[in-house]
């Protein structure tokens, strides 16, 4: 039986959509796991080869890619000082075996030496010293560079006054010591994420080179090279010493540029996994694939954020009107046929100290709301923002027209712009509107769901929300050891939900379609498919 | 004959200046930050935004940048790289032989089916065979690019079997959809075009004559009425090959082919100037040379025009 690999918690987290009338959410045995029951497949015994699909990654650099394309991609080839435990969404050991902290502040980790990377050299702690310094170094531009802004000595090193990060030490071959420059519980979680994984020396010498056929730690190791927008192959790893390699023993990622085709090829048999259903292949997918399909939930956080710097949306009471006026329940079944999770938090569900009703005023009210709003005098008209080309503009237009028949509002217009303006506009202070906007965790953790979004001055906290109660809140929680962290970001959470500075409004759920020959395919948080516990049958 | 081509040539020069100007200045005016945008919803440090700005020149002006990118072209053949470090030569490379390959096969499709559809028509005009031409390729030009795609590939790849859905993996087989539907309208054009030339062709005093002193039926339509139908039809296909340049972002998208059309399109998106004037070069030289060629052609078929 295949399935027994598979992480009992994700059996609850992929459900799926029962069709009968009402179309209640019924949770079943995720289909994902129903491929084995008519016996007649054999998990492949040596892993056998899967196909499955991805985007043109920016590019292979662990630490300039903060892209789904190619981080899913970097995932398989490195490995971190910890990973996620996909059950509980906790930092797990990888390559530090173990690791210990006092204070939050300095943080010792004890690498395993077993690890090395593709080519033979081995890891050691000074690999992880070089490795970050390096993507720090603002002359390296790395996009991930402000990932690692807690360690101390982070801010010298980008002004230029110094080489290396303070807070980074080597103390011999297979201890690291990191000091921060506060108190951060979260920080073994934040370590799973790319941006640190560790890079050999040859990667330094010519990172465009390097990207090519990146060599890593990590569960796989390329064949071949990186064919721009076509594939990339991998072969597991036989040396990667630790406790659950990869399953299949070879991944091809075919490089897709339109979902579309993706569909149509793993209907075809060409492909053996697509993990990002299009949505307007929703409807159609259990009549397409039967049982070889699956609805997983992701962090994919999708909101109306409001401008509060403007004076128009300054009255918290406005924000809370416009937020009983949404029938999110409405809105996830006209316009996603029930294919998203309706958002009455701001930590996704997935999170396990999520709770998904903690929003006072998310229930949909629209007597109240409109009394709210009159004694609020909350505008009679205004602009609603977009970027466009996503299909982001049916379910914006929907709310549009809930908040006119709900509330005083005469009339909404609307401006779609291309991202890269719609950015613009955020960063100048120009948004005198609602907008749309999502974020996607990076890591699993509460912290990220929250900090950079809602903290004063945080880079994109587009709302331009400025609360001391709350800066207060996630910096305790922040400060906390991680086992005790969980109800003081619920408190940091509950602030927000009172002060609203965006209007929760769903959680994106993914579908995975997948042929006979896979089986106990299923998403993470962020979307990915976990490649690496895909059964390949024969 | 070789001044003239020479001449043909040299009109390269100020071609690509203008075109290229153009391209750039209009990715240039596109509203927003590409380097912003390169990092989505994920801010980069301002550090790391400036580095980038620094390395591809974007706080320069419009014109100091256009005349960096083209000295480089020029005198060093460096087309420069993609934000992400790669070269745009090494995109041409890989590129260019799939777009020109589906050019091809589309261009041969057309020219084929489409003349012998436009002949079958004209000779029996008014028959069922003309009937059936002239609805069939009504409805071709009728529908969507998209539309034929999608027919295509659910019905060839998806339930026969018979051509890949898309990409490129498995050689010439997989050019053949999408060079049908890059073809598609240009196809019915050309029947159209040359049903209506031929049928007046067939109609003149010189072919009656031909047809008076016993000639064969096939000679006549052929040697007498053909050569005479085909300057427009070779100038439409001449011109039509450069405007299949653009109907490549459609198709390659759908059928996941990685040539340059669909790399052109992508890289406005992103406001990579590199790529797009990079790529821009190649098209305005492929159509000077296409142009050159019909015009040559044009000898060849109508003795009467001579170049010197």
């Amino acid at each position: 039986m295949t399935s027994a690999s598979m992480p009992a918690g994700s059996l609850q987290r992929s459900r799926r959509i029962s069709t009968a009338a009402g179309g209640a959410l019924t949770v079943v045995l995720a289909a994902a796991a129903c491929g084995s029951d008519n016996g007649e497949y054999e998990a492949s015994a040596d892993g056998g080869s899967l196909s499955t699909y991805t985007c043109e990654p920016q590019n292979l650099q662990p630490g300039n890619n903060t892209e789904n394309c190619g981080s899913r991609v970097l995932q398989q080839l490195f490995t971190g000082l910890t990973e996620v435990d996909y059950e509980t969404y906790e930092a797990q050991p990888a390559m530090a075996s173990d690791w210990e902290t006092e204070d939050q502040v300095v943080w010792t980790f004890e690498l395993s030496d077993e690890y090395t990377f593709h080519n033979g050299d081995p890891v050691t702690a000074q690999t992880f010293v070089d490795t970050w310094n390096w993507v720090v170094d603002p002359d390296n531009a790395q996009a991930t560079a402000n990932f690692h802004d807690k360690f101390l000595g982070y801010e010298d090193v980008v002004n230029g006054d110094a080489e290396e990060m303070e807070g980074v030490r080597a103390v011999d071959d297979y201890t690291l010591e990191i000091e921060l420059v506060e108190p951060f519980g979260q920080l073994p979680i934040v370590l799973t994420y790319n941006g640190f994984y560790p890079m050999p020396d040859v990667a330094f010498e010519d990172m465009d080179a390097f990207q090519n056929s990146p060599i890593g730690n990590g569960r796989y190791q390329m064949d071949g090279e990186w064919v721009r927008d076509t594939e990339i192959n991998m072969n597991r790893y036989e040396e990667w010493p630790g406790e659950d390699p990869g399953s299949p023993e070879r991944i091809e990622w075919r490089i897709y540029s339109d979902i579309e085709t993706a569909y149509l090829d793993v209907q075809a048999g060409e492909l053996d996994i697509l993990g990002e259903v299009p949505p307007s292949r929703i409807a159609q997918v259990e009549e397409d694939f039967g049982d070889n399909y699956s609805q997983n939930e992701s962090s994919r956080f999708v909101y109306i954020g409001l401008p509060t710097y403007q004076e128009d949306w300054e009255d918290v009471d406005l924000r809370r009107a416009l937020s009983m006026a949404m029938d999110r329940e409405e809105i996830n079944e006209q316009i996603f046929e029930g294919a998203m999770t309706p958002a009455y938090g701001i930590l996704p569900p997935i999170l396990p100290m999520s709770r998904n009703d903690a929003c006072e005023y998310c229930d949909f009210d629209p007597e109240q709301a409109a009394e709210l709003y009159e004694e609020a005098g909350g505008p009679s008209e205004f602009t609603m923002y977009t970027d466009v080309g996503t299909g982001h503009n049916e379910y914006v237009e929907a709310i549009a027209n809930q908040w006119m028949a709900n509330l005083p509002i005469d009339d909404i217009t609307f401006q779609s712009l291309e991202f890269a303006q719609y950015l613009d506009l955020h960063d100048s202070g120009d948004v005198t509107g609602p907008y749309r906007l999502g974020w996607l965790l990076a890591y699993p953790s509460a912290q990220y769901a929250m900090e950079p979004l809602y903290t004063s001055d945080a880079a994109s906290n587009y709302a331009g929300y400025s609360s001391e109660e709350f800066d207060n809140a996630i910096r305790e929680a922040n400060f906390a050891d991680a086992d005790d962290a969980d109800e003081l970001y619920q408190a940091a959470e509950e602030q927000l939900l009172e002060d609203l500075p965006v209007l929760p409004l769903f959680f994106q759920d993914y579908f995975i379609v997948h042929t006979d020959r896979v089986d106990n395919v299923y998403s993470d948080l962020s979307s990915y498919v976990r490649v690496e516990d895909v059964d390949v049958l024969e | 004959m070789t001044g003239y081509i020479i001449r043909r040539l040299l009109q390269f020069i100020p071609v690509l200046l203008v075109a290229t100007l153009i391209v750039y200045a209009m990715v240039f005016l596109m509203p927003g930050d590409p380097i912003r945008a390169l990092a989505g919803d994920r801010p980069m440090s301002e550090q790391v935004q400036a580095q980038l700005r620094d390395q591809y020149n974007l706080d320069d002006p419009f014109l100091v940048q256009y005349g960096k990118y083209m000295w480089g072209v020029f005198t060093q053949g460096d087309f420069g790289t993609t934000f992400q470090g790669r070269p745009v030569l090494d995109i041409i490379r890989q590129g260019l032989p799939i777009t020109l390959t589906l050019a091809a096969v589309a261009f041969v499709f057309q020219a084929v089916i489409g003349t012998i559809a436009g002949i079958l028509a004209a000779v029996y005009k008014d028959s069922f065979v003309d009937r059936f031409v002239q609805v069939s390729l009504v409805i071709v030009v009728a529908l969507p690019t998209l539309a034929i795609a999608f027919l295509l590939q659910l019905t060839f790849g998806l339930n026969l079997g018979w051509f890949p859905i898309a990409g490129t993996r498995e050689g010439f087989v997989s050019y053949i959809l999408p060079g049908i539907v890059l073809a598609a309208v240009s196809t019915g054009i050309v029947a159209r075009m040359l049903r209506s030339e031929l049928i007046e062709a067939l109609q003149s005093d010189y072919v009656r004559t031909a047809t008076a002193k016993g000639m064969k039926r096939s000679r006549v339509v052929t040697r007498h009425g053909l050569r005479n139908s085909l300057i427009p039809v070779v100038t439409f296909l001449g011109a039509d090959l450069a405007t299949m340049l653009a109907g490549t972002v459609l198709v390659e998208s759908v059928f996941n082919m990685q040539g340059l059309g669909g790399q052109v399109f992508r890289s406005i998106q992103a406001q990579e100037n590199t790529i797009v004037v990079g790529i821009v070069i190649l098209f305005v030289l492929f159509y000077v040379v296409v142009n050159l060629i019909v015009d040559l052609l044009y000898a060849v078929l109508d003795p009467r025009i001579r170049y010197d």
